[in-house]
C-alpha cells in the first residue's frame, strides 16, 4: 500500500479519520538495540558487549537500509517494512528533560515539556476537539483497568481489561439492580461519570457480542499481555461499536540489567503483537475495516544511555524509537536525522542519544492527516513545529 | 525499575457475574496448585495521574458524621464496635489509642498469622531452601496475611501505615530473588518502624536486602555504577520529584551506595539475604551530594546521604503531602500539608506526632467523602460491614483463595504493583469502568449469608433485621447495619420502590413472597454498590 489517499467509507466513524492504536512501551525503552545504527562505529564502541551485530549484507533479512538494521527479534514487522506499512522514526522523544519515569510518562502523555501546562492528556485534548461519531460510550478506550493520562480531557473515555467479560449475566440484569445503580448514580455523585458510562457501555458490549469476533486470516497472538491487549483492540475494531482511539499499554522496558536478555523478550513480544495485529486487521482495502483505515503509533517516555552500564544494560537517556503502522503511513523508511553517538565527558548531554525529531512533528502530522485535522496549539501548546516529518500520506 | 514478569489472569472468576455460579464458586474453594500458573499482573505503571486532576467534588450525598469519617480514613472499613467504642471515647481519645498500638492485645490475631501463613515469618536462608518451588505459596501467604490483618487487626491505623510505607518503599514481590527477601523487609522495616521514626525507616530500607535487589543496588560498584536505587530514593523515597535535586545529585548519591549489597546465595562468609557493606567495591572519592561535601570514603557516605535527605525540607514537604492526600483528600489544602510537614520536622521525623498534626487539621474532619476508596479498603469494609463478626470465629484458610482473587481483579494486590512508585491513591485512577464493574460483581458478597455452605464470610441478616418485616422495616435496618451512614431520602424512595416491584408487595406491609433475608441481601447488594460506601 504505498498510494495516498486510499480511505474507504467504515461503517461507524466519519471518513476523514482513521482508527488509532496508542501502544505506550512503560519503562523508557532503548532504541539503539531496536533498530541498529550499524553504520555508527560508535555504536559498537559504547555499547560494547550488549551492541547487536551488523547485518551481512542488504541480503540479511534484518537489514532495512544502508544505515539501519533490526533487531533479530523484530524480524516479524520486516514484511510489514518491506510492504511500506511501517516507518520507524528514530532519534525522537519529547524534550523534556525528564529522567523520571513517573514525571517524564506524565508529560509525554499531556504532550507537554515542562511541569505546568494543561493536566490533560494530548489525545484527551485531540478528541475535546473534534465532534463525537455518535453518543456511544465505545469512542476512546484503555484495554486496561485504568484511564491514562493521555486520554484525560475526553469525555469519559473507557478502561476495560477485558471485553468479553465486561457486564452482568441475565438474573442479574433481570433483577433491576443496574437500573438502580444508574438511578443512585445521579448528577453531583462524585464518579457518576465512570458509573453511568460503565452501565452504558455494558449495554453495547452485549449487543456486540465480540466474544464471537475471532482473528482473520490465520493471525496468532502472544499469549501475553500486549498480545492479549491487541487481540481485543482488533475485536473491538471489527465490530459494529464505532471506537475512534484505543490505547494500550506495553510494560517492562525498563531494562538497567541484562539488557540483551530482557530486550530480546520484550522486542519479540511487540513484532509477534503488531504483525498479529497488522495480519488480523488485514488490507482490507476497500472494505473499510482493514490497515487502510488503521493506524497504530507506538511510543516511550524516553530513552537510554548510548554506553552500556555496569551491569550490561543501560540507565536513563533522551531519545528513542517511535514505530507507525498503517495503511497511511509513508512506510518502508527509517525516518532520522542521525545525531551520531559521540560522548564528549565534559558535556553530560552527550551521554544520550539526541532528539533530533520531536515526536511532537510526528504525531500532530498524525492528527492532521489521519485523524481529520487538529489544533495543534491546543493539543501541543508551547509546539513551534515543524508540524510534519512526511510520515504519513494525507 | 521493574523486572520483566508477564503472568497471565486467567478467567478464574470470569463467572463472577453471574449470581449463582459466583455463589458456587464461593463454596467450591481453589487450590493452591492452580494459582502457580494463574498469578496476576497488578497495575503496572499503565496510568500516571497527575497530582491535581481529580475533578472538584461536591457531594450531594448527606454527609455522614465526624466519627464515621475518622472511622473510615483511619481503618480499612468502620465495624460497627469500633463506630460505637469511637462514639464512646471521643475521636481524640480514639486516635490516641489506635497511635498506641503496642498496647492493643493482638497476640491471639498472630498467633493465626504464624498458623495459617508460617511463611511470612521465614528468613532469607530458610526462604532460599524452598525456591524457587515456594515463589506461590510465599506470595499467596504474604498477600493473605496482608488482607487478615487488614480485615480483622484491631490496630487498624498501624495496618493503613503498614500499607502506606509498603507503597512508598515498594518493592514487587515476585521478582527475581524478591521472594526470599521480601517477608524480611515487611517485618523488620515496614512493620518495624510504621508508627515509628522516619529517619530509622529510611536507614532500615536502605540496607533491606529486598530493596537492594529490587533496585539493582546489590549491582552498584565503583568500577561500574547503577543509578537505579539513587535516583528513587531522592525521588520516591524522600525528596520528591520536584525536591530541588539534579542529575548530577542522582550520579553522586549512586557513588555514595556503591558496595552496598547482599550476601548472595552461596557466599560463605555470612548468611544468605544480609546486608553487608564491601570496601572493595566502594567508590572512596569525595562526592558532594545537594550542595554537601561527602568524605568518609566508606559505608558512613551511604549514612550520611540518608540522613541528609531525612533532614531535607522537601522531604518533610513530600511525605506530608502523601499523607495528607491518603487521609484527607486527592487535592488536600496547602495549610494542612504545611502543618503536618511542620510537625514532622520539629519530631524530626516521629511518625506518630506527625500524624497527630494531620489528626488536629481542620480539613481531617471536615472533607469527609472527598476520597475514593481504594480495592483494599472496599474489600476490607465489605467484611467489616456485613460480617462483623467473622474476626471472632475461625477464618476459613482456604477460603483465602478466594480474597486473593477478588483483590487481584480489583487491581490491588499486596506487594504486587511492578514499578517502585506504588499503588496510587487518587480517585482519577481509581474510580475507572472497569474498576467500578469489579466492584459490582463483588458486591454480591452480600449473598453469601443466605446460602447454606457458603462460608468465605457469614453474614446474619437475621440479627442486623433485628424482627423487621415490611420493605420499609428491611431498608432502615440494613443501611443502619451495613451503611452506617444516613442514605438522602430521595435515593432511599428509589430503593423501596425497586424493592416493591421485584418482591411484589406494599411497603409497609408484612413481607410474606420472599424471606426478609432474601431483601435484606439485595439491600445489602445495592447499598454496597453505590456512592455511599465508595467514599471515604
Amino acid at each position: 500500500m504505498t498510494t495516498a489517499n486510499k480511505i474507504a467509507a467504515h461503517p461507524t466513524i466519519p471518513g476523514d479519520r482513521d482508527i488509532l492504536v496508542c501502544i505506550f512501551q512503560r519503562g523508557a525503552a532503548d532504541g539503539l538495540n531496536a533498530v541498529v545504527p550499524y553504520f555508527d562505529g560508535d555504536y559498537y564502541t559504547q555499547r560494547g558487549s550488549i551492541a547487536v551485530v551488523a547485518p551481512t549484507g542488504s541480503g540479511d533479512p534484518r537489514y532495512l537500509t544502508p544505515e539501519y538494521a533490526l533487531h533479530p527479534a523484530l524480524l516479524p514487522l520486516k514484511p510489514i517494512f518491506d510492504g511500506n506499512d511501517l516507518a520507524l522514526v528514530h532519534a525522537t522523544g519529547m524534550p523534556h528533560q525528564i529522567r523520571s519515569h513517573f514525571s517524564a510518562q506524565n508529560l509525554v502523555e499531556r504532550g507537554v515539556v515542562e511541569k505546568t501546562g494543561p493536566i490533560t492528556g494530548w489525545l484527551g485534548r485531540h478528541l475535546a476537539l473534534s465532534p463525537p461519531a455518535s453518543s456511544s460510550a465505545f469512542r476512546a478506550i484503555s484495554i486496561s483497568g485504568n484511564v491514562p493520562v493521555t486520554l484525560s480531557g475526553a469525555v469519559e473515555p473507557l478502561a476495560i481489561d477485558k471485553l468479553d467479560d465486561f457486564g452482568f449475566e441475565q438474573d442479574i440484569l433481570d433483577s433491576g439492580y443496574p437500573q438502580v445503580l444508574a438511578n443512585l448514580f445521579h448528577g453531583g455523585v462524585p464518579f457518576a461519570g465512570p458509573a453511568n458510562a460503565a452501565l452504558a457501555a455494558m449495554g453495547e458490549l452485549q449487543a456486540a457480542d465480540l466474544a464471537s469476533i475471532t482473528p482473520d486470516n490465520g493471525a496468532v497472538y502472544p499469549n501475553s499481555p500486549l498480545g492479549t491487549r491487541l487481540l481485543q483492540a482488533a475485536q473491538l475494531i471489527k465490530s459494529v461499536l464505532p471506537v475512534e482511539v484505543v490505547c494500550i499499554d506495553s510494560d517492562g522496558w525498563d531494562h538497567h540489567e541484562s539488557l540483551p536478555t530482557y530486550i530480546a523478550l520484550s522486542l519479540s513480544d511487540l513484532a509477534l503483537s503488531l504483525k498479529a495485529f497488522y495480519d488480523d486487521i488485514g488490507a482490507g482495502l476497500g472494505t473499510g475495516t482493514g490497515m487502510d483505515r488503521v493506524t497504530v503509533l507506538v511510543y516511550t517516555e524516553f530513552g537510554r544511555r548510548i554506553a552500556k552500564n555496569g551491569s550490561d544494560g543501560t540507565d536513563h537517556g533522551t531519545a528513542s524509537l517511535a514505530y507507525l503502522m498503517g495503511g497511511g503511513v509513508n512506510g518502508g523508511q527509517v525516518i532520522s536525522d542521525w545525531p551520531g553517538l559521540v560522548i564528549d565527558p565534559d558535556i553530560p548531554a552527550t551521554e544520550d542519544l539526541q532528539i533530533t525529531t520531536d515526536l511532537r512533528t510526528v504525531i500532530t502530522e498524525l492528527l492532521n492527516k489521519r485523524l481529520g485535522g487538529t489544533d495543534v496549539g491546543m493539543v501541543f501548546p508551547g509546539f513551534a513545529g515543524p508540524h510534519s516529518a512526511d510520515a504519513f500520506w494525507p | 525499575m521493574e523486572k520483566n514478569e508477564a503472568f497471565d489472569l486467567e478467567a478464574m472468576f470470569d463467572r463472577l457475574h453471574n449470581r449463582r455460579e459466583f455463589l458456587q464458586l464461593l463454596g467450591r474453594g481453589l487450590g493452591y496448585g492452580a494459582l502457580a500458573t494463574l498469578l496476576p499482573a497488578c497495575g503496572g505503571g499503565s496510568t500516571n495521574a497527575t497530582d491535581d486532576d481529580a475533578p472538584p467534588i461536591a457531594p450531594t450525598i448527606p454527609k455522614p458524621d465526624p466519627e464515621y469519617t475518622v472511622l473510615k480514613r483511619s481503618s480499612f472499613g468502620p465495624h460497627r464496635d469500633e463506630l460505637a467504642s469511637i462514639r464512646t471515647l471521643g475521636i481524640d481519645a480514639y486516635l490516641e489509642q489506635q497511635l498506641d498500638h503496642l498496647a492493643i492485645d493482638e497476640s491471639a490475631l498472630e498467633a493465626e498469622i504464624a498458623l495459617r501463613f508460617p511463611l511470612t515469618l521465614k528468613t532469607p536462608p530458610e526462604l532460599l531452601a524452598g525456591f524457587p518451588d515456594n515463589i506461590f505459596d510465599v506470595a499467596t501467604q504474604m498477600i493473605a496475611a496482608a488482607q487478615y490483618r487488614q480485615m480483622f487487626s484491631r490496630r487498624q491505623l498501624f495496618e493503613i501505615m503498614v500499607e502506606f510505607w509498603s507503597d512508598h518503599f515498594n518493592i514487587q514481590l515476585v521478582n527475581g530473588l524478591g521472594p526470599t527477601l521480601k517477608p524480611l523487609d515487611d517485618r523488620a522495616v515496614i512493620r518495624a518502624h510504621a508508627l515509628g521514626n522516619f529517619r530509622e525507616l529510611l536507614h532500615a530500607s536502605a540496607k533491606s536486602t529486598a530493596m537492594l535487589f529490587y533496585l539493582d543496588n546489590f549491582f552498584n560498584q565503583a568500577i561500574a555504577p547503577n543509578e537505579n536505587y539513587a535516583r528513587e530514593l531522592m525521588e520516591l523515597h524522600t525528596l520528591g520529584v520536584d525536591g530541588g535535586y539534579t542529575e548530577n545529585d542522582v550520579k553522586e548519591v549512586a557513588r555514595c551506595f556503591t558496595g552496598w549489597t547482599l550476601r548472595l546465595p552461596g557466599d560463605p562468609l555470612g548468611d544468605y539475604g544480609d546486608y553487608v557493606f564491601v570496601q572493595a567495591i566502594h567508590d572512596d572519592q569525595p562526592k558532594a551530594v545537594l550542595g554537601n561535601a561527602i568524605l568518609g570514603g566508606d559505608q558512613s557516605d551511604g549514612e550520611q546521604v540518608l540522613d541528609i535527605l531525612a533532614a531535607h525540607p522537601a522531604t518533610a514537604n513530600f511525605i506530608a503531602t502523601k499523607l495528607c492526600r491518603r487521609f484527607i483528600g486527592d487535592r488536600p489544602p496547602q495549610a494542612a500539608i504545611d502543618a503536618v510537614a511542620n510537625a514532622f520536622t520539629t519530631s524530626h521525623g516521629d511518625i506518630k506526632n506527625t500524624l497527630r498534626a494531620l489528626f488536629a487539621t481542620a480539613a481531617f474532619v471536615d472533607s469527609g467523602d472527598h476520597k475514593f476508596t481504594r480495592p483494599s479498603e472496599y474489600l476490607a469494609a465489605l467484611v467489616r460491614a456485613l460480617a462483623p463478626d467473622t474476626p471472632r470465629v475461625p477464618y476459613p484458610p482456604a477460603k483465602s483463595q478466594f480474597w486473593f482473587y477478588a483483590q487481584s481483579i480489583l487491581g490491588q494486590l499486596p506487594f504486587y504493583w511492578p514499578t517502585p512508585d506504588g499503588y496510587p491513591d487518587l480517585q482519577s485512577y481509581w474510580a475507572s469502568t472497569g474498576g467500578l464493574l469489579n466492584r459490582w460483581r463483588l458486591s454480591f458478597l452480600s449473598f453469601a449469608g443466605i446460602i447454606p455452605g457458603v462460608d468465605v464470610i457469614q453474614v446474619d441478616y437475621a440479627a442486623m433485621l433485628n424482627g423487621a418485616d415490611t420493605i420499609n422495616g428491611i431498608v432502615d435496618a440494613i443501611i443502619d447495619a451495613v451503611l452506617m451512614r444516613p442514605l438522602n431520602g430521595d435515593d432511599r424512595a428509589l430503593i423501596v420502590q425497586w424493592l416493591e416491584g421485584e418482591l411484589g408487595a406494599g411497603a409497609d406491609e408484612e413481607l410474606t413472597t420472599a424471606p426478609p433475608e432474601l431483601a435484606a441481601a439485595l439491600i445489602a447488594a445495592v447499598l454496597v454498590s453505590s456512592a455511599y460506601f465508595h467514599l471515604r
